[in-house]
């Protein structure tokens, strides 16, 4: 395969199905305790980290893959999966002038300029490309500000005692069949640490990019705010187009101390497969937050477009008194694609809030699931949670399924849960149309305007292309 | 104002028209001139709305026979936003609302696309903002309606000011308005009266449909033509529109059995 | 009345439950229930000694019926005009039918159901017949009774259907039903019980089209029960009206798990679930709405209403719904909290106390559902069973 040619990219809704060719450092496809070993042995990572892998290794070995999603997809050959590759430049540079002039250009043409100049200038990105950090951006800036943003594996070598503190301490290594198997075989991923007290001056952001077609991603990515510290994350992630499927099992924890904020946006656009549903990602991503302090906040915002499975549920538990967490989603599914996604609110401690905000999109022949869970527990005197959820359906052939659980034990929490269905009328149509908008904009206009509540939660820089991404991902479907 | 000599923008002939396979418009003939002013009359039912539709290119109205040329061509060829983008408005009398999408935004993506047809610039947010400010005063709009979804939440007179700050906005060579005057006071009829009166050239004409005379107080019309059982009955000067309100529609029906029709 | 016929029916099902084995909590509708319990109904033997509860005065012009699971309840009746008995040959033909196209055969409810029930009362309905109420009474073991009933195009039937109980028992019932086109169908369920007993009752109504079918549940004080109505419309269409309230005190387990399916355009469903918890009970309502692809300008509405009453009950709510068609209205809504504190003000704000304010309000809440229910409801007093439920 070659990079694309401008035919493929005009005819492609899909702009980012190129392939970089570099020489990769690759091991054999294949899992087993070896394997473990292996990757941790090429990261030099201390005893605890090996340890940690090996237990959740073990443990995956006794799970079953779960199946009560509503998606369905061929069984997972886990043995023919590649889980470690990287492009071969030995060490991390130490500045960016020494990466790879490929590996910039990748991320060039993916619109994440990485070099000092070309950078975008409120926000530090971090670049994975297939299982390792290959860069940093304003590493040296954010520093200054005693905040840590740097790949996980640096953070192990650099803040082993962080990492030993967190890692594992919201997503357990055996709490879920995805969530083991990252525990055992991660390679990369970034890590963000926000002191007591510090506000985070700029955006932080990982891409993540999957290159080879036969290697799986098992990225991690841990963030820490202490007491009152605040921050916005941001992550993206594209693919190329293969016509195989490619396993991304990623896990992602956060921590929020007393007072703490954290703000958490992804777009989402790995490779969707083509039409027919060959080809494209297997999105298998576990994700929660722990609201550990008092008035803390967690905020999980997704535009979720990518993918030819995805199966995620970005949770929050609410631990400290008064704390607040959020889940604002847009999930779009066209031609076979399938989303079972959702959140988990499980409200622990008094007084704690929570919002859901769910805008599910099926065109084609694609099915879009919400499921979600929003839990009293006992103790959660005067906890409140208001949810909605929305699905609008484009064509008769699109599936729209909406699993809301509710549980309570605390009669002094209150839940209100709303959900409905639209379609985008022809009379909403036509009187956009009466106005000189054409069929395909109106229905753009009326989806973006559908998912307004959603992309208003977005950083600036990121609302105005999670918009150009929907109607991207939905030209061809309506007519 | 009636020149026999100004453009033929719109010409009717023997048009049918059906929704759900029911014949609503059975022979519609009219011509309508550039700078001329034309009331649609008639009763509930009479095929005017659908008349209106027709000519936007509303997708549940089927045409079954005859034809309407616009400017000289053929008005069916054309999408209904291809329409829109040559000049035909549509001012509704139900306007739709759209929850989400911004009244702004809307204005400004119409704007554009009629602008970009007419030759002219397309305008940025910021120029967008200072000309919709300057169109606001045709029809004494708050501009805080700018701000909301189109029309949600608009009361029965806001949805037709935006109507006519619409107009305003896509400059169209023929404005077809449907049951403006529906649903308004006295007050409000004048704002969106004085609106279209503003926004009437020797280049462009209006087309209203209307159940009442009132509107046409404000509005003079240069014809008036009275619909019946889907085609125009009869047609005259204004003089037509007072005589009915006088008469009523009654002798509406006698005409209709004398023809053989009712 | 048909025994004989029977007797393969119950060999399938023993067979069945044998294979089935008691559900596990891996399975999705059945997570949540207390199996202990379950199993404890299962190893019941079955009843063997007829029930003996009086019963009050049934009101003027309704036709009871009381089954017991063994002696015949047409013993002794004349039937009324437009009510006939399906025949052998018919009943043959049409036993399960429902079932199936409800997707709940083979199902362990049914299956123990089938495997238990000694009798079916089988009934046709012509026309407009008078108000049916079938009583269902309990004794000592596992009672199991199973009902058919065809109403036929354009007919209408006001049936209640009275199962109570107040000895450690059981009871599994199976109810299946087939509307004609344009047949109206107004169905209650009064379930109370002492806080001993079992339920199992499962209900499939099969809908053609303009048929309309108002069911009210009202269910109380039962140890463990699970009620659970499928309604499908054959060919779309029909009006649906599912209207429930169950009320659980000390450590009862009430389950209520719907699912409506639209099999064609223009179906009609109001849907109201009402769950009332005190003591250490528990809640569950699962509601689930299909409307495939051919279910065109099907209009939905889920509304799940849960109250509270103390700090050690617990409500599980989970509305399900899968939809494939893009016309269509489906709007569901969920709410658990407790009182609302502003109506208790207000009450005490009028000079009533604040237990009989909070008495008023849950007679209220309870009152919005047993309205609902069929006329002949009122001879059994149904809002003072389920409040006392509630003092208790």
């Amino acid at each position: 395969m070659t990079s694309t040619s401008t035919r493929d990219l005009v005819s492609q809704p899909y702009k980012y199905g190129f392939v970089t060719e570099i020489e990769t450092d690759k091991i054999p496809k294949g899992l087993g305790e070896d394997v473990v070993r292996l990757i941790s042995a090429k990261k030099e990572e201390p005893a605890f980290l090996l340890e940690f892998r090996l237990k959740a290794f073990r443990h995956w070995l006794t799970l079953e893959e779960p199946d009560w999603a509503a998606v369905g997809y061929p069984l997972i050959d886990y043995q023919n999966i590649v889980y470690y590759s990287a492009p071969k430049q030995q060490e991390k540079k130490a500045s960016l002038d020494e990466v790879d002039p490929k590996l910039l250009e990748t991320f060039d043409k993916l619109g994440i300029p990485l070099s000092e100049q070309k950078r975008l200038s409120n926000v530090a990105v971090d670049a994975v490309f297939d299982s390792v950090s290959i860069a940093t951006t304003y590493k040296e800036k954010l520093a200054e500000h005693g905040v840590v943003f740097c790949s996980f594996s640096e953070a192990v070598k650099e803040h082993p005692d962080l990492i030993e503190r967190y890692l594992g301490s919201v997503i357990a290594s055996n709490d879920n069949y995805f969530a083991a198997l990252n525990s055992a075989v991660f390679s990369d991923g970034s890590f963000v640490f926000i002191p007591k007290g510090v506000e985070c001056p700029m955006e932080l952001s990982t891409y993540f990019r999957i290159n080879s077609g036969d290697t799986g991603q098992f990225e991690r990515t841990l963030i820490v705010a202490e007491e009152g510290a605040s921050v916005s994350y941001l992550e993206g992630c594209t693919a190329p187009m293969f016509d195989t499927n490619q396993l991304h099992a990623a896990v992602v924890e956060l921590v929020a101390l007393d007072d703490a904020t954290i703000k958490y946006s992804t777009v989402q656009n790995w490779y969707a497969g083509d039409e027919h549903g060959v080809g494209g990602i297997y999105n298998f991503v576990t994700k929660r937050g722990q609201c550990r302090g008092a008035r803390s906040r967690i905020s999980w915002t997704q535009v979720e477009t990518g993918s030819a499975v995805t199966w995620k549920y970005p949770s929050c538990v609410l631990q400290g008194p008064d704390s607040v967490g959020e889940f604002y989603s847009v999930a779009l599914t066209n031609n076979r694609q399938q989303a079972d996604t959702g959140t988990k609110m499980v409200h622990v401690g008094p007084r704690t809030r929570s919002t859901i905000v769910s805008k599910g999109i099926s065109a084609g022949r694609s099915s879009n699931s919400y499921r979600g869970l929003v839990q009293m527990g006992p103790a959660a005197k005067g906890a409140r949670n208001y949810s909605q959820c929305d699905s609008m359906l484009i064509g008769d052939q699109a599936a729209a399924n909406t699993y809301p659980y509710i549980r309570s034990q605390q009669p002094q929490a209150a839940i209100e849960h709303e959900a409905s269905t639209c379609r985008i009328s022809e009379d909403q149509l036509f009187y956009l149309q009466s106005r000189g908008i054409g069929f395909e904009e109106a229905v753009s206009m009326m989806v973006s305007g559908f998912c307004r509540d959603v992309f208003n939660q977005l950083p600036m820089e990121f609302a105005a292309e999670a918009d150009k991404l929907l109607a991207l991902k939905l030209e061809g479907s309506v007519g | 104002m009636i020149r026999p000599d100004a453009e033929l923008l719109l010409d009717i002939n023997d048009l049918h028209a059906s929704v759900e396979d029911q014949p609503i418009l059975k022979g519609v003939n009219l011509q309508v001139r550039a700078g001329e002013i034309h009331a649609v009359m008639g009763r509930n039912g009479s095929g005017k709305s659908t008349l209106s539709k027709v000519l936007a290119g509303h997708p549940a109205y089927r045409v079954t026979a005859g034809s309407v040329r616009y400017r000289g061509s053929d008005l069916f060829e054309l999408e209904p936003e291809e329409r829109a983008r040559l000049g035909v408005f549509l001012g509704f009398q139900y306007p739709v609302e759209i929850p989400g999408v911004s009244n702004l935004e809307f204005l400004r993506v119409a704007a554009n696309a009629r602008r970009s047809k007419q030759g002219l610039e397309e305008l940025d947010t910021f120029d967008f903002e200072d000309h919709v400010q300057e169109k606001l005063q045709v029809v004494q709009m708050d501009p805080a309606f700018l701000e909301r979804s189109v029309n949600e939440g608009f009361s029965g007179g806001e949805k037709k000011r935006n109507e006519i700050l619409q107009m305003a906005l896509l400059d169209p060579v023929v404005a077809i308005l449907d049951e403006t005057d529906s649903g308004l006071d006295i007050d409000a009829l004048r704002i969106v009266a004085g609106g279209v009166n503003q926004l009437a050239t020797p280049e462009n004409a209006t087309l209203l449909i209307t159940h009442y005379q009132r509107l046409l107080d404000e509005i003079t019309p240069d014809y008036v033509h009275v619909m019946a059982a889907g085609r125009i009955l009869r047609t005259g000067g204004r003089d037509l529109a007072l005589e009915l309100e006088k008469t009523g529609y009654d002798w509406v029906d006698k005409e209709l059995v004398a023809q053989g029709v009712a | 009345m048909a025994s004989a016929e029977l007797a393969t029916v119950q060999e399938h099902g023993r067979a069945a439950l044998e294979r089935l084995g008691l559900p596990t909590r891996r399975q999705e509708a059945w997570r949540l229930t207390d199996l202990k319990r379950l199993e404890a109904l299962a190893r019941l033997p079955l009843s063997s000694a007829v029930g003996s509860s009086a019963l009050p005065p049934a009101a003027a012009g309704v036709l009871r019926l009381v089954l017991d699971g063994q002696s015949d309840p047409l013993d002794g009746v004349a039937l009324p005009d437009g009510m006939s008995v399906l025949s052998t040959a018919e009943l043959e033909q049409v036993l399960g039918h429902t079932l199936d196209r409800c997707g709940c055969a083979g199902s362990w409810p049914v299956e123990l159901n089938h495997a238990s029930a000694r009798q079916v009362l089988a009934l046709r309905v012509r026309g407009v017949t008078h108000p049916l109420e079938l009583v269902f009474t309990g004794s000592a073991g596992l009672t199991a009774t199973r009902v058919l009933l065809l109403v036929e195009e354009k007919a209408s039937l006001d049936l209640l259907q009275v199962l109570q109980s107040d000895v450690a028992s059981a009871h599994s019932h199976v109810l299946e039903v087939h509307l004609g086109q344009e047949a109206q169908f107004r169905h209650g369920l009064l379930a109370t019980a002492d806080g001993q007993p079992s339920l199992m009752a499962l209900l499939a109504v099969e809908q053609e089209p303009r048929s309309r079918y108002a069911f009210t549940s009202v269910v109380q004080g039962w140890n463990l029960a699970r009620v659970e109505p499928r309604v499908v419309q054959v060919d779309g269409q029909a009006t649906t009206e599912l209207k429930g309230l169950a009320v659980s005190q000390a450590d009862q387990q009430l389950a209520t798990h719907t699912a409506v399916r639209f099999d064609g355009p223009e179906g009609e469903l109001d849907q109201l679930q009402k769950c009332l918890a005190g003591g250490r009970s528990h809640a569950i309502f699962n509601g689930a709405i299909q409307v495939p692809r051919d279910a065109q300008r099907t209009n939905a509405a889920q509304l799940s209403r849960n109250l509270l009453l103390s700090e050690r009950a617990r409500v599980d709510t989970k509305p399900e719904l899968e939809i494939v068609a893009d016309d269509v209205r489906c709007a569901h809504g969920a709410t658990v909290s407790q009182l609302q504190e502003d109506e208790l003000f207000y009450l005490q704000s009028r000079g009533i106390a604040a237990a009989d304010a909070a008495a008023l309000l849950l007679r209220g809440a309870c009152q919005e559902v047993i309205e609902h229910l069929p006329a002949a409801a009122e001879a059994w007093g149904p809002l003072e069973r389920v409040m006392t439920g509630l003092s208790q």
